[in-house]
């Protein structure tokens, strides 16, 4: 992992942003390394473990997404984060790939009989009911992927959901 | 940190994370487990997709079988990521405190 972190403003009164940019190794075996340095953020400005939860997963979602999808790309993938007191803004940077925009993708059918179920496009699934906005955006081989999660807000329920499963946000 | 254990009465006892990294390591534990039916998630903290998947690998092997897998003590952040997926419905799911 190289660190090219910014300070992070902790402790702040008047609560700027905190704001990290790191680039990890194209390999399953950096998560760790991303959860750790999401963790320490979020830890950081007091975010709940609902909003982590679903930070952690879009991002691992879509790093993973790289990785699988692009094992072959050059250079490694950046993650930035920006930490504010109401949500929180990610990108994650592949230098080297085709285009695919992922919001092009239909969501999984989640209503499929099991034997019928595939794993596959349930990530992209997921997190678009759990953030509040995914952005692609390609220019010149870089992909850049953006999603920003609102803090304190209670994950989407999704269509024809009955009951409440959600205790929303430990945070509230 | 993710682990994966032998628990009383024939279930796997999961605990910390299983994200993609991790997929590997409870796959092989499950496969050597043999017929197990019941995971306790009592300690586990989170799931991805990709841990989703390793229990629809299960959950399809049990059907097979006649079987049908089931998923004790589940926590509220994680029965929401079976909700939206639709996994309530094709396992059986108890969540923590229930």
């Amino acid at each position: 992992m190289s660190d090219r972190s910014v300070p992070s403003a902790s402790g702040s009164a008047a609560q700027e942003p905190l704001r990290e940019q790191r680039d990890f190794a194209r390999s399953f075996d950096s998560l760790e390394q991303i959860f750790a340095v999401v963790r320490r953020m979020l830890d950081a400005r007091g975010v709940g473990e609902a909003d982590a939860y679903a930070i952690a997963m879009a991002i691992e979602e879509l790093f993973t997404n790289m990785v699988k999808y692009n094992a072959q790309g050059l250079g490694r993938i950046g993650l930035e984060i920006v930490c504010g007191d109401k949500d929180v803004t990610c990108s994650l940077v592949d230098p080297d790939s085709e285009r695919f925009d992922i919001n092009a993708m239909p969501d999984a059918n989640v209503h499929l009989p099991v034997e019928q179920r595939r794993p596959g496009g349930l990530g992209i699934h997921l997190i678009r009911r759990m953030v509040d906005s995914i952005d692609y955006d390609y220019a010149g081989r870089r992909s850049r992927i953006t999603f920003r999660k609102t803090l304190n807000r209670a994950w989407a329920e999704p269509a024809g959901a009955t009951g409440g499963g959600s205790d929303k946000n430990q945070s509230e | 940190m993710f682990d994966i254990s032998h628990g009383p009465d024939g279930t796997i006892v999961f605990s910390g994370r299983l994200d993609a990294a991790q997929c590997a390591k409870a796959e092989a534990f499950i496969d050597a487990a043999g017929p197990a039916q019941a995971f306790d998630f009592g300690g586990l903290e989170y799931i991805s997709s990709a841990g989703l998947g390793v229990l629809l690998r299960r959950h399809k092997r049990l059907v097979a079988s006649g079987a049908r897998l089931r998923l004790i003590n589940v926590n509220s952040h994680i029965y929401d990521i079976f909700r939206f997926s639709g996994f309530d419905q094709v396992f059986d799911v108890q969540r923590a405190g229930s």
